[in-house]
């Protein structure tokens, strides 16, 4: 194994345990923020370190060390301990799994060799999520049935009867595409992706296959059980439903599950339907000959950026109480920003005048299509908790009409047409 | 025969476009999203009291606070001690002890007049109760901070310190 392959591998999986277990602090924060300003009130914004509230991103860290340190209690007639302590790190574990299927930009040519960013460069692809996303769900069952209590239950029948359900829609909606792409594996999928119809239009799945699109999407809804299609937790009529039972870190585990399966399955809605790690209308190869280009228009754009987020930041980050160590937040926010615009300008002012060696300019390309995908990907969860905050739950018959007399036929009508059209089309 | 006047209510949900979901919740979407717009671009917009800073302004002469003893015109205590009060209370969080006035006012006055408000369910019985307007609850405090469970026993001396809130009418 040589140095560059184990560099690129422990640079994989670190940024799958970044992405996954560090993104969820920022999405409990995005969940929060936009639920408030959603409904007209403030959300989480007290919170600081030093008067650095970062827009209240520091409750999500203050919570989760609560829970870290909370004492971990049992209750006294839980019969199964064993699978009620197992119960929280599967849906824990399976969700990273999934997230590490994804890939985050295209393969890394360094003198000559190929390498794939991915955590897991295995050729099962899309079906390895289809099978771990799956199984996950057991989680939520072995804990609604280990805590010996109805209502856990009856939240663990309803997590498996809707993903029992939900899961053939996702598989259907997942052959379309395979038929499409003629292929299982994520990463050739997304660079059939770059392509452009038509000559101008990138060539996303959304707009080949928008029906597949719906449907995935509703499914992995219901997959992930958030709203409108959590009947699991169904706070409102079963308690908490499966994790009634559960507290600290126990808890704590089923929560991070639930925001990494959401961020998991966003990573593969985008990596489907919405390009994936590509740049609208810039492929791999654009980028690589056109790097100088680019490389000047962030220049020129970044600070443009900059600019304007400041202007926002000092309008609306202010404290009501003067003289309050929370109104020195902008000033400080503004240095490292301004520090981050410097640094990065001069790095690659250097690369463009100095460095521009072809592994350089595949690594900064790499760099670029990950960029791009993080903005996709938080964009797509921020889509599910706009949805969230949006729709009311849905009842759970009207979630299985949905389900077996709409989505399921609409997805095997979907599955011939597709098919025909490619047979017609490439014969 | 007199005709009997029947109202036709429209039933919904029987148009293609309503069974489609998806056209109803892009326009719910739509509508949520103007709203995080909205206040995305101006906190300002928020509908929000930014409560220690900022105190509530909607505190009505009705609204039921902390309890107050009120005085008589000389400044001595107005209650007479009848236990009037602390027989309506349905939490029973009021507890007087008392003892004969000897400067001619009246015959009864209170020892101690202590109330629990740990218990207090703040209904306002006691206040309805009382025969001499003595006991009210118009101090307008709504918020009672303590460090210790005896600090939430309001005693005589600290019942007869609340006044009336500033902006409400005797």
């Amino acid at each position: 194994m040589s140095g560059v392959l184990l560099f690129v591998v422990i640079v994989n999986i670190l940024v799958v345990i970044i992405l996954s277990l560090g993104g969820v602090p920022v999405l409990v924060w995005l969940e929060r923020r936009v639920a408030g300003f959603i409904q007209d009130r403030s959300g989480p914004n007290r919170c600081h370190i030093g008067g650095i509230r970062l827009g209240g991103l520091i409750q999500s860290f203050a919570d989760m060390l609560k829970l870290v340190f909370k004492e971990d209690l049992l209750p006294a007639h839980v019969k199964n301990r064993f699978y009620f302590s197992l119960a929280p790190t599967i849906v824990l574990f399976c969700s990273i799994l999934t997230f590490s299927i994804i890939p985050f930009a295209d393969n890394l040519v360094i003198d000559g060799k190929s390498y794939s960013l991915q955590a897991l460069p295995m050729s099962l692809g899309i079906i390895w999520f289809l099978a771990i996303a799956g199984l996950s769900v057991y989680g939520i069952i072995l804990a609604g049935w280990s805590s010996d209590n109805k209502y856990s239950l009856l939240g663990g029948l309803r997590a498996s009867a809707s993903t029992i359900s939900y899961e053939p829609i996702m598989a259907l909606s997942v052959v379309t595409m395979i038929v499409l792409y003629g292929s299982v594996s994520l990463n050739t999928m997304v660079q059939e992706q770059s392509k452009l119809i038509f000559g101008f239009i990138p060539a996303w799945g959304i707009l080949l296959q928008p029906i597949a699109a719906i449907t995935f999407i509703v499914a992995a809804f219901a997959e992930t059980n958030r709203t409108p299609f959590d009947l699991a937790e169904g706070e409102s009529e079963i308690v908490g439903g499966f994790h009634t039972e559960y507290g600290a870190m126990k808890f704590g585990l089923f929560f991070v599950g639930e925001y990494v399966a959401m961020s998991a399955s966003s990573g593969v809605i985008v990596a489907l339907f919405f390009g994936g790690y590509n740049i609208p209308w810039l492929s791999t190869e654009t980028i690589k000959l056109n790097i100088s280009v680019i490389s000047y228009v962030i220049i020129f754009l970044l600070p443009l950026f900059s600019y304007f987020f400041i202007k926002w930041m000092y309008k609306n980050n202010r404290w009501k109480r003067k003289n309050d160590i929370r109104n020195k937040e902008s000033k400080v926010l503004t240095k490292g920003i301004v520090g981050f615009n410097i640094v990065l300008i001069i790095s690659l002012l250097y690369f463009n005048l100095l460095l521009k060696t072809p592994n350089v300019i595949s690594v900064l390309t790499a760099l670029l299509q990950f960029g791009s995908f993080v903005i996709k990907l938080f964009m797509m969860n921020l889509v599910y908790i706009w949805v969230r905050w949006t729709l009311p739950r849905f009842r759970y018959d009207q979630l299985q009409t949905l389900c077996w007399k709409y989505l399921l036929p609409l997805s095997i009508a979907n599955i011939f047409v597709t098919a025909i059209a490619v047979v017609w089309i490439s014969a | 025969m007199k005709e009997i006047k029947i109202k036709k209510i429209p039933r919904n949900g029987d148009t293609l476009k309503e069974k489609l979901y998806l056209p109803a919740i892009f326009e719910g979407m739509k509508v949520t999203f103007s709203h995080f717009i909205k206040n995305l671009k101006d906190t300002d917009n928020l509908r929000v009291i930014w409560y220690p800073e900022e105190k509530p302004k909607d505190i009505t002469s009705r609204y039921r606070g902390v309890h107050r003893l009120t005085h008589r015109d000389d400044g001595s205590i107005r209650c007479v001690a009848c236990f009037m009060c602390a027989t309506a209370c349905p939490a029973e969080c009021i507890f007087i002890e008392a003892k004969e006035r000897t400067d001619g006012v009246d015959e009864k006055m209170p020892k101690r007049f202590d109330i629990d408000l740990l218990e207090c369910v703040f209904c306002g019985e006691c206040v309805e109760a009382c025969p001499c307007d003595a006991i009210r609850m118009d101090s307008g405090i709504f918020s009672f901070i303590g460090k210790k469970r005896e600090d939430f026993i309001l005693t005589k001396e600290r019942l007869l310190k609340n006044t009336i809130a500033k902006d409400f009418n005797d």
